[in-house]
């Protein structure tokens, strides 16, 4: 009967330590600083003794599990209520490298060589340091750099261009299923989902993943990759027309002999244009 | 004189686009590109105006294309 003792502590305390893990949250075991790290080992200890039997009394264990699980809990909300114990708990960052000049004794102080700071620097891409403005060594020993601003990648804002501003695209179907929460967080029905769908020329049942996007397209991905759904080019569409009747109504003002019927188009033309002008980064990009 | 004919298919061509804007208007959820929709959808209906008034002066003068 011993093993159906173990069995049954196994099965208990595996759903408290999923629960216990749940509740601990993502920061604390995403975050591999050396507290942390220290931490997550004794826990896993104390579990794999409770689940052996090998304290004399399992309440004793549990107790200790309660604490090495509670007390990082508690520290991280002190953390949050108090900037001294925060320090304290977490630590400052270091500044590495700032004006692209790099602080030797702040590197001394971290115990990191010059090379081991080259290295990190090239894990990001960058392999000369004089495009490096401002480096900082975060809490939990990881580099972060921000680039001079004529070496970092460019950007619409630079060029000036305007660009639509996007919002995420929200996943409506996943596995065949359809989800409401996000179509309703859209303004949209599962009725206006199906003619989307009909309107493809697939079934529901056809669609692995479906996304709609900031503007209302409906993107499928299907079960059978050998059938191709053609990409919804609506957009360039009602570009491609409108500029059309731009260059018509262009033609109509060239070819008219009627005086005022030619400043009509020529007026109207320069509307259409000024019009395309500002929904170009709308249709387009 | 332009051909009536034309200027009708440019006015649907135009209606039709203006359609789809205000599908996109409704679609759309982001206030800066509601305006843009509203903004052009307001042009094009200036201009499908002025179109429509140039064919009726068109089909007074040329009586064979009356009508669509």
């Amino acid at each position: 009967m011993a093993w159906l003792r173990i069995l049954t502590r196994s099965v208990g305390i595996f759903v408290l330590t999923f629960f216990l893990v749940r509740v601990m949250g993502k920061r604390n075991l995403a975050r591999m600083h050396p507290f942390g790290l220290v931490n997550l080992i004794v826990i896993a200890v104390l579990v794999s003794f409770l689940t052996l039997g090998y304290f004399e009394n399992y309440l004793f264990g549990l107790f200790a599990l309660g604490v090495w699980v509670l007390a990082p809990i508690t520290l991280d909300y002190l953390a949050l209520k108090s900037k001294r114990i925060h320090d304290l708990v977490r630590g400052k960052e270091t500044v590495l490298v700032k004006h692209g000049k790099i602080m030797e004794e702040n590197l001394l102080q971290e115990r990191f060589s010059g090379e081991e700071l080259l290295r990190e620097l090239r894990k990001k891409n960058i392999f000369n340091l004089t495009d490096v403005e401002f480096a900082v060594m975060e809490t939990d020993g990881s580099l972060n750099v921000l680039l001079k601003s004529d070496r970092k990648p460019l950007t619409a804002h630079d060029i000036g261009q305007k660009v639509a501003p996007q919002a995420e695209a929200q996943t409506v179907i996943l596995d065949g299923n359809m989800l409401d929460e996000p179509l309703a967080s859209l303004g949209l029905n599962r009725a206006w989902l199906k003619t989307e769908i009909a309107k493809a020329g697939v079934s529901v049942e056809n669609v692995f993943i479906g996304q709609v996007d900031a503007s209302g397209d409906l993107y499928l991905d299907l079960f059978d990759d050998a059938i191709q759904i053609p990409r919804p080019r609506v957009k360039e569409r009602v570009y491609a027309s409108l500029e059309k009747c731009h260059a018509d109504l262009a033609k109509f003002a060239l070819e008219t002999k009627n005086a005022a019927a030619k400043t009509m188009y020529a007026k109207d033309a320069d509307k259409l244009k000024e019009i395309l002008n500002e929904l170009k980064p709308y249709l387009l990009r | 004189m332009t051909v009536s004919s034309q200027v009708k298919q440019t006015l649907a061509t135009l209606e039709g686009a203006q359609g789809i804007l205000k599908l996109y208007l409704t679609q759309t959820q982001d206030k800066e590109t509601k305006a843009v929709f509203e903004k052009a959808i307001n042009a094009a209906s200036g201009i499908i105006g002025d179109l429509q008034a140039r064919i009726r002066v068109l089909e007074r003068e040329e009586n064979q294309y009356k009508g669509f």
